[in-house]
């Protein structure tokens, strides 16, 4: 970018065209954002491109790549493990965004009340603390926690007559335990977004309210909730996109077990490229969820339209 | 601060008090899987599974920890590397996204929206896809097993500038006017003006890139592979094989060690913290 205007400076000499304000403020533009762009175009811009070139070919890393086409995505259809990987990503988003939306908006609206300091402070603590430790140390735990004959989980369940369930080790569990775990350590974030969101509603709206009499449930549905929509999207798209790449608790709870039963798309992609070492049919893996999380993501945006209420 | 509603009738507030009592359920079950954590990393390894479970330290026996440090597991090692990566990342990230967010928000040149947004853009990008023409990069330049690895391509960030040039674009064109109409340039502009006042949002960009690098593990899952350059989280996964799985208990005394660091930081800026996530969440 900065070659087209330096390239004309140097006909009128470089010194005389610094001297204008406003070339000197575009140059020092360039130079500011120099080393993001760098980092852009080496770590983002060209491995993209490159991945949409190997997605093209037959690649073990040991020999040089052989160009074969679309053949990886005509594979990509007739992959019953990757349908297979497609359809735990897909139940996982749908229902981890849904309860960590769903509980971290409940848990907002409990707190965003007259409450004491200090249970302010206690709870609020105790709902964020999980979102900063890292889920690969909380899926150790819970690991043991969710241990089919000696887990705390089936015990207290078994004192509620329930039978010892298999958490990890069947197939109807493993993904509700994931579930169950990522919503533990994440809804704790959107319930301070949506906190936040609260906060900034307008205090007259409310008091304008009451004194027309409205009951708690009407300020609710004609108040709280339209105007709390701007951070449902927010919290929605910053969710769905994490969600799609699901993998460190998988990883570390149950490497994709049984069988396939918990493998992500990711987590695939990771065993394609860098188990079976096939980069090329790997990064045709990898450019269709890209794809897949670009055209939802749009479509949020899209869809917004409807129900996102701006002042 | 919001005021609380006033209910028409002046009667005990019975709805908001089982609220309260659900919060409290709810607040006991996100910490009970760290009181189970802490109390077993505390007990002799024979009472790890006993049941019903103590969620409060039954004894203080700190042999566990020990343990840790015993095993041929090289622990300590692992938060050096983890300190190394995540300063780098969090240093570098500061410099750049300060910076191009300033760029962005105050100096016009040419193409600044388009770069803007195809920067921006790149959030969406799935880390599967750039890691596999990285991995053959890093292989190239025998950075594979090398915590550069993991450096490099952290030391900018498309979501540090953003919210940098938001705070940026939130100080009044005067103030910035001003300072060049006193002949100041864009760096002295920079330097003198905006980054003093930055103070805040480069806290709250230090927060989230040191969490999020510290906490780390796709990463270093792909490309270190021998113990010695392990980070944290690696680590401590690949550690419940070599210490037995049926010992949790050395392997809690572990994750507790990792955990309480951020416990305590957490504790210490909990006001920072909440007010720089939510700065976040809502700016965007």
């Amino acid at each position: 970018m900065t070659a087209r205007p330096l390239a004309h400076a140097e006909k009128r000499g470089i010194t005389n065209w610094l001297q204008k304000d406003k070339n000197r403020e575009a140059l020092a533009g360039y130079l500011f954002i120099l080393p993001t762009f760098i980092g852009f175009i080496i770590f983002v811009l060209g491995p993209i491109i490159a991945a949409i070139g190997f997605s093209f070919t037959s690649y073990d890393i040991l020999s040089p790549p052989k160009f074969v086409g679309i053949e990886n995505y005509t594979q990509l259809f007739k992959d019953m493990r990757l349908r297979v990987a497609y359809g735990n990503t897909a139940l996982f988003t749908v229902l981890a965004v849904t309860f960590n939306l769903g509980i971290g908006l409940v848990l907002a609206l409990l707190l965003n009340r007259k409450l004491p300091s200090f249970l302010k402070y206690i709870f609020r603590a105790a709902y964020f603390f999980p979102v900063l430790v890292a889920l690969a140390y909380s899926s150790v735990i819970w690991q043991f926690l969710y241990q089919k004959d000696t887990g705390v989980i089936n015990y207290y369940l078994g004192l509620l007559r329930i039978d010892p369930i298999p958490w990890l080790s069947s197939r109807e569990w493993v993904m509700p335990s994931i579930i169950i775990l990522d919503v533990w350590k994440n809804t704790g974030f959107a319930m301070l977004v949506f906190l936040a969101g609260l906060q900034n509603i307008p205090q007259e709206y409310y008091e304008a309210a009451q004194i027309d009499g409205a009951g708690r449930f009407a300020i609710f549905r004609n108040i709280t909730l339209p105007l709390i929509t701007p951070t449902l999207l927010l919290n929605l798209i910053i969710y769905m996109i994490g969600a799609l790449q699901v993998f460190d608790s998988i990883q570390v709870l149950t490497q994709g077990g049984p069988g396939d039963a918990s493998r992500s798309v990711t987590m695939y992609v990771t065993e394609v490229a860098f188990q079976s070492l096939q980069m090329g049919y790997g990064s045709a893996i990898a450019i269709t969820l890209f794809i897949i999380i670009m055209i939802l993501t749009l479509l949020q945006f899209r869809i917004s339209r409807s129900w996102v209420f701006y002042e | 601060m919001s005021k609380p509603l006033r209910t028409s009738h002046t009667s005990f507030d019975w709805l908001g008090l089982l609220a309260t009592v659900c919060l409290a359920v709810g607040a006991l079950v996100m910490i009970m899987p760290f009181l189970w954590m802490f109390s077993t990393s505390l007990r002799p390894t024979g009472d790890s599974y006993k049941l019903p479970p103590a969620w409060l330290p039954t004894t203080w026996e700190f042999k566990n920890y020990a343990a840790v440090f015993e095993s041929s597991v090289p622990v300590p090692s692992f938060a050096l590397n983890s300190l190394f990566v995540t300063l780098s990342v969090t240093t570098g990230q500061v410099v750049t996204c300060s910076l191009a967010g300033f760029a962005f928000a105050k100096l016009r040149f040419p193409g600044r929206n388009i770069l803007f947004v195809v920067l921006l853009a790149s959030l969406m990008v799935p880390a599967q896809v750039t890691i596999i023409p990285l991995f053959i990069v890093m292989r190239q330049m025998d950075l594979v097993d090398n915590l550069l690895a993991l450096v490099l391509p952290g030391l900018f960030s498309a979501f540090g500038v953003f919210l940098l040039r938001q705070f940026f674009m939130s100080i009044p064109q005067d103030l910035t006017d001003a300072a060049k109409i006193d002949g100041a340039g864009p760096w002295l502009v920079f330097f003198r003006v905006a980054l003093p006042l930055a103070g805040p949002v480069i806290a709250t960009l230090i927060i989230i890139t040191f969490n999020n690098t510290w906490n780390a593990y796709y990463a270093p899952f792909i490309f270190i592979n021998t113990w010695e350059r392990m980070t944290l989280p690696l680590g401590i996964t690949a550690l419940r094989g070599y210490l037995g799985s049926g010992n949790p208990a050395i392997v809690m005394a572990a994750v507790t060690m990792v955990i309480v660091p951020v416990l305590i930081i957490f504790l210490i800026a909990q006001r920072w913290i909440i007010a720089g996530i939510t700065r976040t969440g809502l700016r965007a």
